[in-house]
């Protein structure tokens, strides 16, 4: 577990520097805050799996533009694109079809914002949003950590069991045409999003009003937003941290995981310096 | 200062050792003959150093050849601050680039985060003496008391040289300024940030061309940055741009006015084994330069050189170990800043011979015909004038030897990030924080003589 520990201690150096940017002279130093904050994912990336998955993730994160896939079975109907990891955690992790469907649910579902898993939900579906979705999706460890979170996923099953899921989302069938699919999700998460986007917008626009003016001038409002989310709650750092594309991927089935954390007191620590 | 009892105790080092942060050398450049040698510093400031010529008396020293001697100095660019996005503009150098040199006088450009000038320095050596309305102070002479006329002639005075701003060219970049690079046509130059490339025309300020564009529409979905950028030295429509991410980009200007579509890309596939959470830092390319020929280029990363050939885009042809000693350390050298550190990289003149700066004011000459590389120091405690040069070696695990430094001994607050070599001849220029070295290869240049 010591691994966690240093992925921690660069977490929280890593929010200490991006903070500290925002006061040096000269202005937002745009490549030495993406460099940071490339760090800070992949910090979070093992932070937030177990070592096994860990392994695979940093082979992973290598790949450019690295798309969210939602299913194993439709990950099956791509083996060329998988990864070799993927590969392994489909094989070593059999995973009933319910549960591919369950969480293609989730992502369908964005009006519930108060509960937890809704905001794993809507984040996954901003993060259909935000990524540009022509490439083949890979999950990496989303497997592992859905094992972790059925439990807590299924109180919610029977309020959204009722959801209409696009046909396509049948991990069953056969859809050859697979941006197809991921852009009818897209479309159905844009028009179920702006239900649930204003009250999450509005929690971090009210902090983000005043340090986007010294952000903006160089258009690095994530970095900016990175700051607002950090001061302002936990949840907000998975709406819009997760903005990026890479890092979607693997967050996918680790929001969940996320909340769990969220009670610890190594993140409290981490935010309070905020 | 006031004197009390405890003063004694005081330990006054830290004065001895404090460097004012605006002297600390940003920038070192020779001119294209190597007779100027310019260097800029963190507070605006240019100084222009010259060759003193060599005496053309026969029985001079053995080895004698021209030290270097202050030129110039001058005010290059003011703190400024940006009302609309209240942004304080740093007056810091980033890169100076001389022109070609066309007539008497010598041009140079500099910039800082976002404006770039170019600068005349010319010589004035004879003034005119013998007004007929003024007299020698300058003061407008009362007619009555001019009884005759006389023509004003010219009389030699002592040297001065001048540097007058010829041009602006501002309100080009969004982003920090990090390359500029003079055309081979003399005409253009080229100026690189984090995100976009402009071409600009010398005699032209209120207008550039924008070659290279690599902002996304989300800045979200940011990756790279744009690192560095230079012009071919002798194809005038190929310049190449490094990123953030260890990719080399050769453009060809001819082929579309927006070169965002590169014409090469030059990149190495990652070693997994050396996988960390900083992998993604040190594969940036701090620097890129192509070589005299114009066949090779030069970059750098932060634990390595590595040369490419420009025919052979899947990987390096040579690659250099600057200090792989400090691959274990990555994480203390990020909570410390070390990591984000740009080092440049040089050529020597006749691209056999290739140099980068590290910490503890060493730095790194690599033969690239025997493939060896030596190590050595920028410090005045252990450089007299006209001492040789020793190598120093890096004490890692392993036989120590008398003399070794020890890894953890390094002063990582000494670095040497800023460097320039002689066009022609075996000098370098090593800018270490505020002190500049000018290293002389004499050894040569007598076997050369006799």
């Amino acid at each position: 577990m010591e691994y966690k520990v240093e992925a921690h201690r660069i977490m929280s150096i890593s929010l200490g520097k991006i903070y500290n940017s925002r006061v040096q002279r000269g202005g937002i130093k745009l490549h030495k805050n993406l460099l940071v904050s490339l760090v800070l994912r992949s910090a979070r990336q093992v932070y937030l799996s177990d070592y096994y998955s860990g392994a695979c993730l940093n082979a992973q994160s290598e790949r450019e533009g690295n798309e969210w896939d939602i299913t194993d079975s439709e990950r099956e109907k791509f083996p060329p694109s998988a990864t070799e990891c993927d590969r392994v955690e489909s094989t070593e992790e059999p995973q009933p079809n319910e549960q591919p469907e369950k969480e293609r649910e989730y992502r369908e579902n964005d009006d519930e914002v108060k509960s937890d898993q809704v905001d794993c939900t809507s984040t996954l579906q901003e993060q259909n949003q935000n990524s540009s979705l022509d490439s083949v999706a890979k999950v990496s460890s989303e497997t592992p950590p859905e094992s972790i979170t059925e439990p807590k996923e299924s109180p919610s099953d029977s309020a959204v069991a009722e959801r209409d899921s696009t046909p396509e989302a049948n991990g069953e069938s056969h859809q050859p045409p697979k941006p197809h699919v991921c852009s009818n999700r897209k479309r159905s998460a844009e028009e179920s999003e702006s239900g649930d986007s204003p009250q999450k917008r509005t929690k971090v626009a009210s902090s983000n009003a005043k340090e986007d003016e010294e952000a903006e001038e160089m258009d690095t409002s994530n970095v900016s937003n990175l700051i607002t989310i950090f001061g302002s709650s936990f949840s907000g750092l998975l709406s819009k941290e997760s903005a990026k594309p890479e890092a979607e991927a693997e967050d996918s089935g680790q929001i969940c995981c996320d909340q769990m954390l969220k009670n610890l007191n190594p993140w409290s620590t981490a935010i309070v310096a905020f | 200062m006031g004197e009390d009892g405890e003063s004694p105790k005081i330990n006054h080092s830290f004065l001895r050792d404090y460097v004012t942060e605006a002297d600390v050398i940003s920038t070192v450049e020779f001119n294209q003959t190597g007779d100027l040698l310019a260097t800029g510093d963190k507070g605006g400031r240019v100084v222009i150093f010259q060759r003193e010529t060599e005496s053309k008396d026969e029985s001079e020293e053995l080895g004698e050849s021209g030290e270097y001697n202050v030129y110039s100095t001058f005010q290059s660019h003011e703190p400024d601050f940006d009302y609309l996005k209240s942004l304080e503009i740093e007056e810091k150098i980033n890169k100076i680039r001389w022109l070609p040199q066309q007539n008497a006088a010598h041009f140079l450009l500099s910039t800082n985060d976002k404006t770039i000038k170019l600068w005349k320095v010319s010589e004035r050596d004879k003034r005119p003496e013998g007004y007929n309305l003024k007299d020698e102070e300058g003061r407008i002479k009362d007619i009555s008391t001019v009884t005759s006329l006389r023509v004003p002639v010219l009389k030699p005075t002592d040297l001065m040289v001048e540097v007058r701003p010829r041009r602006i060219f501002a309100n080009g970049h969004t982003y920090h300024v990090n390359s500029i690079s003079v055309n081979s046509d003399g005409e253009t130059y080229l100026s690189a940030d984090d995100l976009r490339i402009n071409m600009w025309h010398l005699d032209i300020t209120d207008r550039s061309f924008n070659i290279v564009d690599i902002k996304p529409a989300n800045m979200e979905d940011l990756t790279e940055v744009i690192t560095a950028a230079e012009f071919h030295p002798q194809h005038c429509h190929l310049f190449v741009y490094s990123s953030s991410k260890g990719t080399l980009r050769l453009c060809d200007m001819r082929e579309s006015a927006l070169c965002d579509k590169h014409s090469k890309i030059f990149e190495e596939p990652e070693d997994p084994g050396n996988r960390s959470f900083f992998s993604e830092i040190i594969s940036s390319v701090s620097d890129v330069k192509f070589s005299h020929s114009g066949r090779y280029l030069l970059t750098r990363d932060y634990l390595t050189v590595k040369v490419w050939d420009l025919n052979m885009e899947k990987g390096p042809v040579e690659t250099y170990q600057v200090h792989e000693y400090l691959r274990s350390k990555l994480c203390s050298l990020y909570e410390n800043d070390c990591i984000f550190d740009k080092f440049e990289c040089v050529w020597n003149s006749t691209d056999s011979v290739i140099m980068t700066g590290a910490y503890n004011s060493f730095f790194r000459m690599f033969d690239r015909e025997t493939g060896r590389g030596v190590t050595l120091e920028a410090w005045r405690e252990s450089s007299k004038p006209r001492a040789v040069l020793r190598t120093r070696r890096i004490y890692n695990g392993g036989r120590r030897r008398r003399g070794d430094v020890g890894v953890d001994s390094l002063d990582f607050t000494k670095k040497i990030l800023h460097m320039a070599w002689h066009p022609a001849e075996n000098i370098i220029a090593i800018a270490a924080t505020n002190n500049l070295y000018i290293f002389q290869d004499r050894v040569n240049a007598e076997n050369l003589k006799t």
